[in-house]
């Protein structure tokens, strides 16, 4: 399965994406076109592999039914441009030349950045290993942006973005504000300094991994018993995106592994199925479309910059 | 197909001071008298192991994180080996026992025995994407595309000795016959940089034409491929230059001078070509059509043209007379491309000497 999306991503840079590059004098990245390729491809399946699994879950075992789906449809969009590589593509654009210099100077220093099997020589050969702990590493660090992401006034005006959506399904986990995308990009790229860059050779297990982000949000009646106090189920972040739960105080913040949340004391287990949604948040963030969205999440980030009043807690 | 994943076998600080112990030991044999029997090969004495030596062919999986070792007899992968993220060029060592692979983003040299494929270590080494070590064995330059780093090691120790920062993503390399000058294309800065050797200097750093790639020393002139072309700029190694242009296909990337010097080809990455070209007048004499991506090339000692092919996850199997030719499956993003039966032939080896 493997081979065949690469063949399909070959195809794609060969006929597509390395003609523009050619025609434009941006031939300089052309080591590194394929893998955008791959990461569209990838990305694509991903959506469908999660569409086909999710959509009939929903429709059997949802915890809650709407007249209509019409703010659903603007997740779907996030979720094609997340996934299907825009949004990953431009990131990297933007990042890597602040990656070159920032690498660069350490290496002038002397300093040549660490990765975990550097740091832990015995992990050296066992590369599935390797991904496994990077995965639970990043998913640590995940956890704490995105609980330092509900602290702080200013980032939670974009990440209530997120917590908006009152028909919350398995196409609401892309759905953030580009800014606050930008902060997680920045906060991973520290992060990789620090541990390296996770090996990106096994593709299938970060699919893996982003579906089980995507399953978490699906509008299913669904937990996953005992092993709940390993991986997050979607009533586990259920919890986490209720009405009561937006904002400062919240709990279960984990996207894929909820040990953080146990760990950290945030974990809450409680058997239910709330509705969703920030009531705090401008209507725009709920139900308009996707620039309404933006521009109402750019709106209230800047107001949380100037007011100095802390903002009520529910 | 038996696929096997190697962890250290020998303490890495051991490995990259003193060489392979275990290559040292072996010895002339049938095996490397059927090889070619370099001087070099030779000297290493009598060993029946090296009976047991067998043709291979060891391609670097940039995005695999992995090198595939095939059989050249059989076609048939024979072992998988680990590197950190994503191996890339390669060279051999100055003695010929130790093959070096380019590690880039995971900032490493792996070593491998290059007739076994066994892995004897690696070194830690900042952004290592193309490498060559000078003909009078005193310095390893290196190519850290990712930090647009030109960095001059000392052969002996991996010490760096310079760091020279000529433009953005330096990419491919070659040094001249008498070991004093460096060239170093940068592809995202559409230059040529020379360096002195002797004196640790920058000579020039001059525009060749988008996306300079492969470099070659050849006939006293310096040939560089112009990935955003269809061209191959010929360039005076003494002032830089730009004499003449000559006609490739879309994307040209590398170039191979075979062992007899009779033919020069050129890897054609948007093409999707293989050309071969008369190495006096630089004319193209035929076009191999060979879709894929093509990029590093090795020539087996049957004359058929191993080439490893970004998007196609394969190898191609090229018969030069017929045009034929087979794939062989491996890893992710082929790269660069080593046949241990290069081993017997004289001269520097990089990946663009053969």
């Amino acid at each position: 399965m493997d081979r065949f999306f690469s063949i399909i991503a070959g195809y794609i840079d060969q006929y597509a994406i390395l003609p523009v590059l050619y025609r434009c004098g941006w031939m300089q990245w052309s080591d590194l076109s394929f893998d955008w390729a791959l990461v569209c491809v990838y990305g694509l399946f991903a959506v469908l592999a999660t569409y086909a699994i999710c959509w009939p879950l929903e429709a059997a075992f949802p915890v809650e039914r709407w007249p209509d789906k019409k703010a659903v449809a603007v997740d779907v969009l996030y979720t094609l441009l997340s996934r299907v590589g825009i949004i990953p593509v431009v990131s990297f654009l933007l990042f890597y030349q602040v990656q070159t210099a920032f690498s660069g100077a350490l290496v002038d220093a002397g300093f040549i950045p660490p990765d975990l099997e550097s740091l832990i020589p015995g992990l050296f050969g066992h590369p599935v290993v390797t991904f496994l702990i990077y995965a639970l590493i990043l998913d640590g660090a995940d956890y704490w942006r995105h609980r330092l992401s509900h602290r702080f006034r200013a980032w939670y005006a974009l990440h209530a973005l997120h917590h908006a959506q009152r028909q919350m399904s398995f196409w609401s986990d892309d759905r953030n504000h580009i800014l606050d995308d930008l902060i997680s990009f920045a906060w991973f790229f520290v992060v990789g300094l620090a541990i390296g860059i996770p090996p990106l050779q096994f593709p299938l297990l970060i699919l893996l991994l982003r579906f089980m982000e995507s399953l978490s949000h699906a509008n299913i009646k669904l937990s996953f018993g005992p092993a709940e106090y390993v991986l997050v189920s979607p009533r586990f972040h259920r919890r986490h995106h209720a009405m009561r739960a937006a904002g400062r105080r919240s709990c279960n913040y984990g996207a894929v592994f909820s040990v953080w949340d146990i760990l950290f004391h945030t974990a809450d287990f409680t058997n239910a199925y709330f509705p969703t949604g920030d009531a705090r948040a401008p209507e725009a963030m709920a139900s308009g479309g996707y620039v309404a969205q933006q521009l109402a999440g750019a709106r209230l980030f800047l107001r949380a910059l100037t007011q100095t009043r802390p903002r009520p807690q529910p | 197909m038996i696929t096997r994943r190697h962890s250290l076998a020998l303490p890495t600080a051991l490995v990259a001071l003193g060489g392979s112990p275990a290559l040292v030991a072996l010895g002339g044999s049938p095996a490397i008298a059927a090889l070619g029997g370099s001087p070099a090969l030779v000297a290493l004495s009598g060993s029946p192991a090296l009976a047991a030596i067998r043709p291979l062919a060891i391609v670097m999986n940039s995005g695999g994180a992995s090198c595939s070792v095939i059989d050249m007899t059989t076609k048939q992968i024979v072992d998988t080996l680990t590197t950190y993220r994503e191996p890339s060029h390669w060279c051999l060592s100055p003695d010929r026992t130790r093959l070096y692979v380019c590690d880039a983003s995971g900032n490493a040299l792996f070593i491998f025995d290059p007739l076994t494929a066994a892995p004897l270590g690696h070194v830690r080494m900042a952004d290592p994407y193309q490498l060559a070590f000078t003909p009078d064995r005193k310095y390893l330059v290196v190519n850290a595309l990712r930090l647009n780093h030109v960095d001059i090691y000392d052969a002996t120790t991996l010490a760096l000795v310079k760091r020279f920062a000529p433009g953005a993503m330096p990419s491919h390399l070659d040094i001249s016959p008498d070991s004093r000058w460096s060239f170093n294309s940068c592809q995202g800065s559409d230059t040529l940089a020379s360096f002195d050797l002797a004196t640790m200097t920058t000579r020039w750093v001059v525009p060749v034409g988008r996306t300079p790639a492969g470099v070659l020393w050849h006939n006293g002139k310096i040939l560089v491929c112009l990935m955003g072309r269809a061209e191959i700029a010929v360039v005076d190694p003494q002032t830089g230059a730009v004499e003449r242009r000559v006609q490739a296909g879309a994307g040209a990337h590398n170039l191979f001078l075979t062992q007899d010097r009779q033919t020069l080809y050129v890897s054609n990455r948007l093409g999707g070509s293989l050309m071969a070209l008369d190495p006096q007048t630089l004319a193209i004499r035929r076009t191999y059509v060979i879709p894929g991506g093509p990029d590093d090339i090795g020539i087996a000692p049957d004359g058929h043209i191993w080439i490893a092919l970004r998007f196609a996850e394969a190898v191609a199997v090229l018969n030069p007379t017929t045009g034929d030719y087979s794939t062989i499956p491996v890893g992710r993003s082929p790269h660069g491309l080593f046949l241990n039966t290069e081993l017997t032939k004289q001269g520097k080896l990089t990946a663009e000497i053969l």
